[in-house]
């Protein structure tokens, strides 16, 4: 009871915080029926799903410290094991997806356990491996249509399917993951301030210190690691059913593992806000992006490039993010 | 009833022996303090006490229990607390909240361990910052939240790492205070690492001396004031030998 109370308690945020939150709530429950163009509402779902992504990446990358490169392994986990079972089983979405959060929970445990003897760069550079080797796995692995991939076909199912996820129109798809996307925001509203996550901000600081106040470090990145990993994979599950045709590629390549990181750094790692911001700002870009100057000035990756002078500029200018902006500018207004 | 006791400790780093053969043994509701110059080994000390160092040699028993092997975390567990000279739990969470990341080791509950941290720093004074971070504050004060955050963890030993160091008279003059308070008034057992000698010599009961990794003394402070190793270890065997006359 007391953990749902503070999980809905926002009040050390200031008014116009909530405000904000609250109009842009309004705008995004309403926007389906603002008569978008289809493109913009595929950006919007994508906008929610990666939301969920940086905000699971956040509890270990932001408030744990920890930086994390592979979480795309877990989105193919997640989507891998929705797929399969609805196209070997037909087992439906609200079972696959909580059995892909098992699978995708005993892998983290699997590799974290060693992962987190790792510090700092090496940490790092041992997620990216692990990814790499999974979706290596996965490319070679018949029983999941190695680099083909797998394909769940709509003709099989009388949309809209509620149970299995298969929708002919985007608007429920918009709905479903928006609900995911609200209860994300909740659940990291409790996590910031619970125990776990005043743990992981001390080991963040300093190690000796949060050991000497009775924290098991290990143990607590390790469980971090898998809150992170259960949200991106409930993420995956809802693209397999989403995008429908699945392959290695475009599920587990480090781009992704790099955009989920680098999304929740630009807007601000170990904030409530700064994931949601990140993915706001660089999803509608990526997308718009890739369409016009990509399709019709033929500038094939010129998202990378602006992907990396925004690493160059975060590192330089503010290690915090757009919200560590935002903070700073308000300490100074109430300083003075 | 002995609360600590530390034989034959031997801690190397490398080639160099930090903590050369100590032993000594604290008493419940003691307050001692550990001297010696700079590189005698009284952080090492600490560190192989509270399990952040895997010990070369000896054994630590703590209440009773042989803690020489347990990590860190299970010997603050057991009650065996310190603090470090760099000062909080978590720099981006304001005063009240670095208290609660300690009161955290012993409920899980939020609100109970607010309940805590807000008992502390009343106790201490320090309601005033509640809300501060703790970059904000005086150092003095800083110090004061480092002291709070170890109390969390409800601790039956505390060791204090350097808690006056940088500080102005007046300020000292409060942390004293404050130390007299755990000890006096919270009945905690505390060890203190101190370079500033007008509070080791008016808080501590017992003082041990370090120099280049061994005990060089151990006894009340009126004992080790004029004890003429621990002058040698201060101010070098010339000085010594040069104002043998005055000294004496």
């Amino acid at each position: 009871m007391e953990a749902l109370k503070n999980a809905f308690d926002f009040s050390d945020f200031p008014r116009t915080d909530l405000v904000v939150a609250g109009v842009l709530a309004l705008v995004l429950a309403a926007f389906p029926f603002l008569s978008p163009s289809s493109f913009a509402m595929a950006t919007m779902i994508q906008f929610f799903m990666f939301s969920i992504y940086g905000m699971g990446w956040n509890t270990i990358g932001g408030y744990g410290g920890q930086v994390d490169l592979g979480k795309a392994q877990y989105v193919g986990i997640g989507a891998y094991t929705t797929a399969v079972m609805l196209i070997r089983w037909d087992i439906p979405f609200w079972v696959s997806m909580p059995a892909g959060v098992c699978l995708s929970v005993m892998w983290s445990f699997i590799i974290g356990y060693p992962l987190f003897r790792l510090k700092g760069h090496y940490f790092a550079i041992a997620t990216i491996a692990t990814s790499l080797v999974l979706k290596d796995l996965f490319e070679v692995w018949d029983f999941v249509g190695a680099a083909r991939g797998l394909e769940i076909s709509p003709i099989k199912y009388h949309p809209p399917d509620f149970l299995r996820l298969i929708f002919r129109e985007d608007i429920y798809y918009y709905y479903v993951i928006f609900g995911f996307f609200l209860a994300g925001i909740v659940y990291i509203n409790w996590f910031r301030k619970s125990r776990l996550g005043f743990q992981l901000r001390s080991i963040k600081d300093n190690e000796e210190v949060a050991r000497s106040l009775g924290i098991n470090v290990h143990w607590a990145k390790i469980k971090t690691y898998a809150i992170a990993t259960a949200f991106v994979s409930v993420a995956g599950s809802f693209h397999a059913c989403y995008i429908k045709n699945i392959e290695p590629e475009d599920t587990m390549s480090l781009d992704i593992s790099i955009l989920i990181a680098l999304m929740a750094m630009l807007g601000g790692a170990g904030s409530l806000w700064g994931p949601i911001i990140g993915a706001g700002i660089l999803i509608p870009l990526k997308s718009y992006l890739k369409e016009w100057l990509g399709a019709r000035a033929g500038l094939v990756g010129i998202d990378l490039i602006i992907y990396a002078l925004i690493i160059m500029v975060i590192s330089a200018k503010e290690p915090r993010g757009i919200w560590g902006i935002v903070e700073r500018v308000r300490r100074r207004k109430r300083r003075r | 009833m002995k609360i600590l006791e530390v034989q034959h400790l031997v801690k190397e780093f490398g080639g160099l022996r930090a903590n050369d053969d100590i032993s000594f043994a604290l008493e419940k509701e003691e307050l001692t303090g550990v001297i010696g110059p700079n590189g005698a080994g009284k952080t090492t000390l600490f560190n192989c006490i509270a399990g952040l160092h895997p010990v070369t040699g000896g054994r630590i028993f703590f209440d009773g229990r042989d803690i020489t092997d347990l990590r860190a975390h299970e010997v603050a567990r057991l009650g065996l607390a310190r603090t470090f000279q760099v000062y909080t739990a978590a720099g981006d969470l304001n005063v009240e909240e670095n208290v609660m990341v300690g009161c955290f080791m012993r409920t899980a509950s939020r609100s109970e361990a607010r309940r805590r941290a807000r008992r502390i720093l009343a106790d201490l004074n320090l309601e005033a910052h509640t809300d501060a971070l703790v970059s904000e504050l005086p150092v003095a004060a800083q110090k004061q939240v480092t002291m709070a955050t170890a109390l969390g963890t409800a601790p039956k030993l505390l060791l204090l790492d350097e808690v006056a160091a940088g500080l102005n008279p007046s300020e000292i003059d409060q942390i004293m205070d404050t130390i007299r308070h755990l000890h006096h008034d919270l009945g905690i057992t505390i060890v203190l690492i101190e370079h500033v000698m007008e509070l080791v010599m008016n808080v501590c009961q017992r003082l041990i001396v370090l120099d280049y990794g061994k005990k060089i003394a151990d006894g009340g402070p009126e004992d080790i004031a004029g004890n003429p190793q621990v002058i040698k270890a201060y101010l070098g065997e010339r000085y010594v030998a040069e104002h043998a006359g005055e000294l004496s």
